[in-house]
């Protein structure tokens, strides 16, 4: 029984190290690119993706499943009002 | 130490260097890219409350990082409708 608590502990050690390990790699991301770049905004909401599915497994690991399925409802449809207001909207300079 | 516990301090230090990171990309020059830098530093503080509540046992941790979550995403989409114009 103990060994089934330990390696549970191990499950879920295992996943929070990877998902800090893709936060990290997504904070290198996001900073990286110069803004000068053409269309940048595009590959930053991409970048943010990454980090909110690292969040997302994170809450689920840490015992919050509502926290992390409404927080995987409502990710997508504000990076693509993010990414729609940008192609239609009047912001040209970037 | 306790493995979990250490790899929670580990999650901890990543997410405070992506919060350092939004932040600095919200405060470029443009409204989209604050939008971002936002909704990414939204979720990285309502993932370091559910860890505070997880290490130090402090309930209402939960209740914020719930706001944060629900309140995040819709700030930005109805910002995103003013954007847009």
């Amino acid at each position: 029984m103990i060994s089934v608590i330990d390696t549970i502990e191990l499950i879920k050690s295992v996943f929070l190290i990877l998902s800090s390990i893709f936060v990290v790699l997504s904070a290198i991301g996001i900073i990286r690119y110069k803004d000068d770049l053409e269309r940048v905004l595009y590959a930053r909401i991409h970048i943010l993706g990454v980090a909110d599915v690292a969040c997302i497994i994170a809450l689920l690991v840490l015992g919050e499943p509502l926290l992390a399925a409404s927080y995987f409802i409502f990710a997508p449809f504000a990076s693509h009002a993010i990414a729609n207001a940008y192609y239609y909207g009047e912001e040209k300079n970037d | 130490m306790n493995l979990l516990l250490l790899s929670q301090y580990i999650l901890l230090g990543s997410l405070a260097v992506f919060a350092i990171a939004t932040i600095r990309i919200a405060t470029r020059k443009t409204i989209a890219m604050g939008l971002v830098g936002l909704s990414g530093l939204s979720i990285a503080v309502a993932t370091i409350l559910i860890l505070v509540q997880n290490i130090y046992n402090i309930g209402f941790c939960r209740d914020i990082a719930f706001a944060l979550v629900i309140l995040g995403p819709v700030g930005t989409i109805a910002f995103s409708k003013v954007l847009r114009g």
